[in-house]
């Protein structure tokens, strides 16, 4: 239908975009939420087979009760500290009733009006906007339905996978308070590099550890001076930034053209459910109307008020690490690492763990760390790679980092062998040391056996002797070469270098 | 009906005066005789009960501790989950049904020696008070086959009424063990809330049901109680409370009781039971106790609290009931939907009384309606909690009836709201989670027939010991 053309429709002079965003994380604990049946967001049951971390409870079978998963809790209290939340001491569970396949007990337990963390606020790194943290609460996750049976086969029918249902599940709610996509995208990845750090998941958007719904629409400023406001869309189940980015990007436009087609505007019952086409890059209408659920929530009466004493949230503090960003200040400020260095430390919370355990081994002077970050980078990155694992489980300690260090820089070991002692003790238990002598790769500091190789390698190159001899720099590499070779690699070669000049008759 | 009861059964197997083997078949023998006529069972284990009974005695030869239920024969009701048999609370939407682990009563059970004889017939789902609405047909009452046992747990009554078991279980959601206790003249006790592990029975009120035992005896019932008592893991709800030895509570010294009475539990009583009180009052005030009169104005309230807060937990905890992993699923028709499968599974599957609790229950909670209906009945049930602190401050226990009447006749109740009245005096126990129990009191001859009528304690939170102390005082009282 065209739209009708008359000179009173009102030109949109400027447009806001108003975005909350709500998060689920999948929890890693060991078990579920209400049950002792294995946790498919735990890395030990990843790739579990279907229907195969269930017990009475996931199952929904007469007579199972739940019981909570207190680690969940505090992983959750941990979050919430994170996120600068009050912990409320008492808070309870309430049933959320909806039929679904996917939903066994025919509602989910779920926290309604007494969530376990209120009112926190995160700021954003290098703009510093304050995005205001209204609630996060826990809950159990649902299962799964799919229509391919394993191995990829299509089934006609519907087939229920149970191994996610009752995965415990941390829904953290913003305040409307993100005015780009970008912004959104920066705090979802700050949140999931803030789990990561704690410990709540290991973030593989993949494996849908962490969901997204933002909650979209726009502040519309007119050429008669009037502001207008479209109604709310939340779009669902968005599993990566890309989507999270193009879902929000995608709103701001067609919110726009809808107001202009329809000049609906937001209001009681105008909340509208969309979902995202990851092909066509557009959402889709999945809802119109907000109330269209009556969820019947109340109490739980299987389970008791969940009591968070001092001693617990005591305890539950002593467990928060200093997150990423502020790890990023100090590698950057005081440890003077190339912010490239730093980033790539700290994509990685075991990395960065690891790298500030071999910091603090070698003394933990800040002087040090940079030169540490480097060895990790450039030498101990290659050594992990080869073995095929990430470096903190590649063998070697932050006490032989350290002591590997301490010959380097003493100039007991060269760089090449320095490497080379890296895969060694990678390898071993060895102290660093004991490692070098026994290998042969402690620099040689008698004058006499280093003239016997630099005459030899002389000797041997006679053209590169001459080039030397004209000033032809490059030569050197020739014999260099020669003289490693010969000496098992346990030369400086400053010194080495040196004494070539000097033999050449160009010696300072 | 001449059995001895659960205690001496348990003392002449471990002495070895009576072996487990022959009293477990005597048992079975007795069901399959009688329970044609009854319907108090909706199937007997013959072959696992003679096992269970026959390890029973490999203990005793081999000369270890067989437990102190050693041998005796228990009746389940069957919404309590059993790995032998099925457990199908007497609904088509579970026929066939076999759960995959042991309620905790009865893993609790079967460790102190106890042998499962079968599983027994009830109300659908324990929604209801005179086991009518059981899918597999009403169970009679040994004292009048044209009267019912009372429910929900009639079918575990009327085998323990009838001599068909030692011992049996039921639940109590609102009077369901102690109003067929006093229909089959036995004793039913309902503990405290938190007192019994809830895993495994099939919940219908989560925040009002109780398991509880039937037996002939107050030593029984306690024998029972001691047994399946104390905090589970697989239960958040029950309580860490230590569970203290009944017997080690001094008995009752009449001439310090005092026995609250009140006014509410007076009115609308048939005449039998109006005798069968004032005949108890009697003995107890010529033993010695102290008669008080207390008040409990907010016993009326108590059948209306409970139909928002049992439909609307209930509506909740029977919505996994859908036909997809187990249970009644409709054939599928032809260009039928999910809502339409859910739908035709559960309309097939439930009873009409289920079918209204669901639909109260959903009502009560829907939204508009919450705050008028459910949050309403949260705060009466606060103030009956109150009321029974204030009253139990100047009482040990308070003794009422059971029940306004003797049992019924099968059918002569169509009317669900007189069928709900019968609940009037021990939904308000389970309102307040506190305990109570149902001792034959008296007999009703009005109708020809000698139908017993049930005496109803209730005492504090967890003051199980002083309940069973008075009980079996007045028991003594009223056989002298």
């Amino acid at each position: 239908m065209p739209r009708m053309a008359t000179t009173q429709t009102p030109e949109i002079t400027s447009t806001r975009l108003i975005i909350g965003l709500e998060i689920h994380i999948e929890l890693a604990t060991r078990t579920k939420m209400f049950t002792r049946a294995p946790n498919v967001a735990h890395p030990s049951r990843y790739d579990s087979a279907p229907n195969t971390l269930v017990d009475p409870l996931v199952m929904a079978l007469p007579g199972a009760l739940p019981v909570m998963n207190r680690r969940a809790v505090e992983m959750s209290m941990k979050v919430g500290l994170a996120l600068g939340c009050s912990i409320a001491r008492r808070c309870r569970w309430d049933r959320k009733n909806y039929y679904y396949p996917d939903l066994p007990k025919g509602y989910q337990i779920s926290q309604y009006d007494r969530p376990l963390c209120t009112d926190g606020a995160w700021e954003l790194a290098g703009s510093g906007r304050r995005i205001g943290i209204i609630r996060a609460h826990l809950e159990e996750d649902t299962g799964k339905l799919g229509h391919e049976l394993p191995g990829g086969l299509d089934y006609a029918g519907s087939l229920v996978d149970l191994n996610r249902a009752g995965t415990p599940l941390l829904e953290v709610v913003t305040a409307p308070d993100f005015t780009t996509a970008d912004e959104v995208v920066q705090f979802a990845q700050e949140l999931r590099d803030l789990c990561r750090y704690l410990r709540v998941t290991e973030g593989i958007m993949q494996k849908g550890h962490m969901r997204f719904e933002p909650n979209v629409n726009l502040a519309l400023t007119l050429d008669d001076g009037r502001e207008v406001r479209t109604p709310v869309v939340e779009v669902k189940n968005l599993n990566s930034f890309r989507s999270l980015k193009g879902a929000i990007e995608h709103e701001a436009i067609r919110q726009v053209e809808a107001w202009q087609a329809d000049g609906r505007v937001m209001g009681r019952g105008m909340k509208a459910t969309r979902g995202w086409d990851d092909v066509r890059l557009v959402t889709v209408l999945q809802r119109e109307k907000e109330d269209a659920h009556d969820y019947r929530y109340f109490p739980d009466p299987d389970l008791v008020w969940v009591e968070v004493d001092e001693a617990w949230l005591a305890r539950v503090r002593e467990e928060l690490v200093e997150l990423p960003g502020s790890r990023a200040q100090r590698y950057v400020g005081p440890w003077g690492l190339a912010r490239k260095d730093a980033d790539q430390l700290l994509a990685e919370p075991d990395l960065s763990d690891f790298f500030e355990a071999c910091v603090a081994a070698a003394g933990g002077a800040p002087a040090a760390a940079a030169a540490i970050a480097k060895l990790l980078l450039n030498v101990g990155m290659k050594h992990a790679n080869e073995r095929q694992k990430p470096l903190h489980l590649a063998g070697i300690t932050p006490a032989q980092v350290a002591g590997l260090m301490a010959l380097r820089d003493e100039g007991t070991v060269n760089a090449g062998s320095a490497d080379a002692l890296f895969g060694m003790l990678c390898d071993s238990d060895d102290e660093p040391r004991a490692a070098a002598e026994r290998s042969g790769m402690v620099i040689v500091r008698d004058d006499r056996a280093l003239d016997a190789w630099v005459d030899a390698a002389l000797a041997a190159n006679a053209q590169a002797a001459d080039d030397l001899r004209a000033g032809k720099m490059a030569a050197m590499g020739r014999i260099m070469g020669h003289v490693m070779k010969s000496s098992g690699g346990t030369v400086d070669a400053k010194t080495v270098q040196a004494r070539v000049m000097e033999r050449v008759g160009k010696g300072a | 009906m001449n059995r001895p009861d659960a205690t001496a059964v348990a003392a002449a197997i471990r002495s070895g005066a009576l072996r487990a083997v022959d009293h477990a078949r005597a048992t079975l023998d007795a069901i399959d005789t009688a329970n044609p006529g009854l319907n108090a069972y909706h199937e007997v284990f013959h072959e696992s009960a003679l096992e269970a009974a026959a390890a029973i005695d490999a203990l005793i030869a081999a000369g270890r501790d067989p437990g102190p239920l050693a041998g005796v024969c228990v009746a389940v009701k069957d919404n309590i989950a059993t790995t032998v048999g099925q457990t199908t609370c007497s609904s088509r939407m579970l026929e066939g049904y076999r759960s995959p682990f042991d309620a905790t009563v009865v893993t609790r059970l079967r460790a102190a020696g106890a042998v499962i004889v079968g599983k027994t017939n009830m109300d659908e789902f324990a929604m209801g008070s005179s086991s009518e609405t059981c899918a597999w047909g009403v169970v009679r009452n040994p004292h009048d086959p044209s009267r019912t046992p009372g429910g929900s747990s009639g079918g575990s009554a009327a085998a323990m009424a009838a001599g068909l078991c030692d011992l049996s279980l039921g639940s109590d959601t609102g009077g369901s063990i102690r109003q067929p206790a006093a229909f089959c003249g036995i004793v039913g006790l309902k503990p405290t809330y938190g007192r019994i592990s809830r895993w495994g029975l099939v919940a219908f009120g989560s925040s009002l049901d109780q398991i509880g035992p039937f037996a002939t005896t107050v030593r029984d019932v306690a024998l029972a109680y001691g047994v399946m008592a104390g905090v589970d893991a697989h239960d958040s709800t029950s309580a860490a409370m230590p569970v203290d030895d009944w017997q080690s509570t001094p008995p009752t010294d009449a001439g310090a009781l005092r026995v609250g009475v009140p006014s509410q539990y007076l009115r609308n009583n048939d005449p039998a039971v109006t005798e069968a009180l004032d005949r108890a009052l009697g003995l107890l005030r010529a033993a010695g106790a102290t008669i008080v009169d207390v008040d409990l104005p907010m016993t009326d309230h108590g059948i209306s609290t409970y139909y928002v807060i049992a439909p609307a937990e209930a509506s909740s905890n029977l919505a996994r009931f859908d036909g997809i992993r187990y249970g009644h699923r409709a054939a599928q028709r032809a260009g039928e939907g999910l809502e339409d499968l859910y739908a035709r599974s559960r309309s097939e599957g439930f009873g009409a009384e289920v079918q209204r609790r669901i639909m109260l229950g959903t009502y009560v909670l829907s939204s508009g309606y919450y705050d008028a209906y459910y949050d309403r009945a949260l705060r009466i049930r606060r103030l009956i909690k109150q009321e029974f602190d204030t009253a139990f401050a100047r009482c040990d226990v308070i003794l009422g009836p059971t029940a306004p009447t003797a049992a019924f006749t099968i059918g002569g109740v169509t009317d669900p709201m007189q069928m709900y009245m019968n609940d009037v005096y021990t939904v308000n126990t389970n309102i307040a989670g506190i305990a109570g129990i149902s001792l034959p009191g008296g007999v009703d001859r009005s109708s020809g027939h000698a139908l017993p009528v049930g005496l109803h304690l209730q005492a504090p939170a967890f003051a199980e010991s002083r309940l069973l102390r008075v009980s079996e005082l007045l028991e003594r009282l009223l056989s002298a």
